[in-house]
């Protein structure tokens, strides 16, 4: 018996469900379904799938509510499915502890994508497996126990700050982290919540990293809620 | 309660008459009090009265001009005209009204404070007329494009919906009577449509985003870059094999912005750009700094605008006209939304052709209007 990831899909719109559903049982995911909160909770329960697709726009109780009271006793991993409408939506279920999140309309691919991200980093969390060392995409190198970076053979010289910014978005390469996140875990907790610093050290990191800052190739920036590291 | 609204309302009207009352006294004594210390001094040095004279009556004129009514005016030159007699000319500190030419001061002051008063009121009843008109126009201009979008939207949203709607039914009835061919034809079209509705509703939840925030906009400096990079992301998600060359200035720069409002600009022209340029030749995206302005410019190097139709681009008058002969109607409404955004960012839009292709761009002021500096 193969030991299928089950994935739950908590989305009253019936088009939307099966859509996704054919999405992840094509990619060989096993699909749950329900169609308000409630019944979403009840099946998180008593399944306890491996990844949870929460629409925030429910019937009967709201998205954000079924996210907080799924974190109040399980850590499974939650991708938050919202229609483009505002940035602090998004900003908010990240905060209130969903793994990603995705915009309608989206695609097959970006879905799978954002699963596949969200299930690997989960994994990494509950096996206590040894933290990667080494994050390598298309020339760029981050070796975390040496900290160095090096971009096509040839070394980077990063600042403390930039240096803990890369290395950050790269250990959670493929996850949007809002600015929040960012400044908490870099500048700790008291610090100014304004994300000007922030986005200043990210231009530099920019221009040492990215052949053009404005057709980024490594850190996807997402107005408004945060930045992505290519997975 | 009307009874209650109306005292309401005169207390308000009252209300305002005191507050004018009380800047027209404040003002006329202190007009008056600066003067008559003036006169004083002069009076002094000189011992001539008729300088002294020509002082009130340039007091006079100025209580008019910066005061709401005639009233002041008269006061000021009845109060001129005594205190120049009674303090000024011999005899002093008496009242002596049978000098010789004193009805000609008497009167002379009385005719500038009237004149003065009378030009003063009528300029700014001018003004008031000026200014309610400004409004009204802007107003109706507000309605006229909110009517043509509407007539736009209802007119468009159904054109593509007829075709998702009718293809979907055919599909599903033809059955395998219909080649694979065709059905895959069929399916694309139906995406084709259903991105453009996507396409559209965006558009008009940037509209609807605007008039919410009629009042101020909400914009927050950004950095440029991260705006730029972001649109053209979602660009060559929704439009995959256009081909965008895109350029920053190095210096770093945060522009004050409604972030999501101008990335929809930025897209709209890139996708207008795409379908109506007519080359696959690639689009150019590049931003420049001018001064206290940053420059967005949009170029392709199709076949250039209609030179009759460069004026009234972004007014979205013109999509009727080119319904029929255009794959993508209804890019004027993308258009006119892009200018809308603009507008509100205090910055401006143009469309222009070039040597070959089109070029769009439209400027951001770098410092808000009210912004408060950090």
């Amino acid at each position: 018996m193969t030991n299928k990831q089950t994935i739950l899909i908590i989305e009253d719109e019936k088009n939307i469900g099966n859509y996704m559903e054919t999405i992840v049982v094509a990619k060989e995911y096993k699909a749950l379904r329900a169609t308000n909160g409630l019944s979403g909770l009840s099946m998180c329960t008593s399944y306890h799938p491996d990844l949870i697709l929460l629409d925030l726009g429910l019937p009967d109780i709201d998205g954000m509510d079924v996210l907080k009271q799924i974190r109040s006793f399980s850590r499974i991993p939650v991708i938050v499915v919202s229609a483009r409408t505002q940035e602090k939506e998004k900003v908010l279920a990240l905060d209130n502890g969903a793994d990603d999140y995705i915009t309608k309309p989206f695609g097959s691919e970006e879905l799978l994508a954002r699963i596949r991200t969200a299930l690997r980093h989960r994994s990494q969390v509950s096996d206590a497996a040894p933290e990667q060392q080494i994050y390598s995409r298309d020339g760029l190198v981050i070796d975390f126990d040496r900290r160095l970076v090096t971009l096509n053979g040839q070394d980077i010289h990063l600042t403390q700050i930039e240096y803990k910014l890369v290395s950050l978005l790269a250990k959670n390469a493929g996850r949007v982290l809002t600015y929040d996140y960012i400044l908490k875990d870099i500048w700790g907790p008291f610090a100014d919540t304004d994300n000007q610093i922030l986005r200043v050290n990210m231009a530099n990191i920019r221009r040492k990293l990215e052949k053009n800052p404005a057709e980024p190739y490594y850190i996807f920036t997402e107005i408004g809620v945060g930045y992505r590291m290519k997975e | 309660m009307p009874m209650r609204e109306g005292y309401t309302e005169e207390m308000k009207v009252s209300r305002e008459e005191r507050k004018i009352w009380r800047t027209n006294a404040v003002v006329t004594v202190l007009i008056m009090g600066l003067s008559t210390l003036a006169a004083q001094a002069f009076f002094h040095y000189s011992r001539n009265s008729t300088s002294v004279a020509i002082i009130y009556v340039l007091a006079v004129m100025l209580v008019a001009r910066y005061t709401t009514g005639y009233v002041p005016g008269i006061v000021a030159a009845v109060f001129g005209v005594i205190f120049v007699n009674y303090v000024f000319t011999y005899p002093y500190m008496k009242l002596n009204f049978s000098i010789d030419g004193y009805p000609v001061t008497f009167v002379g002051m009385m005719v500038v404070s009237g004149v003065t008063s009378t030009l003063t009121t009528r300029f700014k009843k001018q003004n008031e007329m000026l200014n309610e008109r400004e409004k009204l126009l802007m107003e109706a201009e507000k309605e006229t494009m909110r009517a043509n979008l509407l007539r736009a939207v209802s007119h468009d949203l159904r054109t593509p919906l007829t075709g998702i709607i009718g293809l979907a039914n055919t599909y599903l009835d033809s059955g395998t009577k219909l080649s694979e061919e065709k059905r895959t034809e069929m399916v694309d079209s139906i995406r084709e449509d259903a991105n453009w509705l996507l396409n559209m509703v965006e558009n008009l939840l940037s509209v609807t985003k605007l008039q919410v925030g009629a009042a101020k906009m909400n914009t927050s400096p950004e950095p440029l870059e991260e705006v730029v990079s972001e649109a053209v992301l979602r660009f060559r998600k929704r439009v995959p094999g256009t081909m965008v060359t895109v350029h920053v200035p190095d210096e770093f720069l945060m522009v004050p912005m409604d972030a999501m409002l101008i990335e929809q600009v930025i897209m709209n022209l890139l996708e207008n750009a795409a379908y109506h340029s007519g080359t696959d030749r690639p689009i150019d995206l590049y931003v420049e700094r001018e001064a206290d302005q940053v420059v967005f410019h949009v170029r392709d190097y199709g076949k250039g605008i209609e030179p009759g139709r460069l004026k009234t681009i972004f007014d979205g008058s013109g999509s009727d006209e080119n319904a029929s002969g255009d794959a993508h109607k209804g890019m004027g409404i993308g258009l006119t939304i892009c200018k809308t955004i603009i507008t509100a960012h205090q910055g401006t839009i143009q469309a222009r052709n070039r040597d070959q292709g089109a070029e769009f761009l439209f400027t951001l002021p770098m410092k808000g209007k009210d912004d408060h500096d950090e």
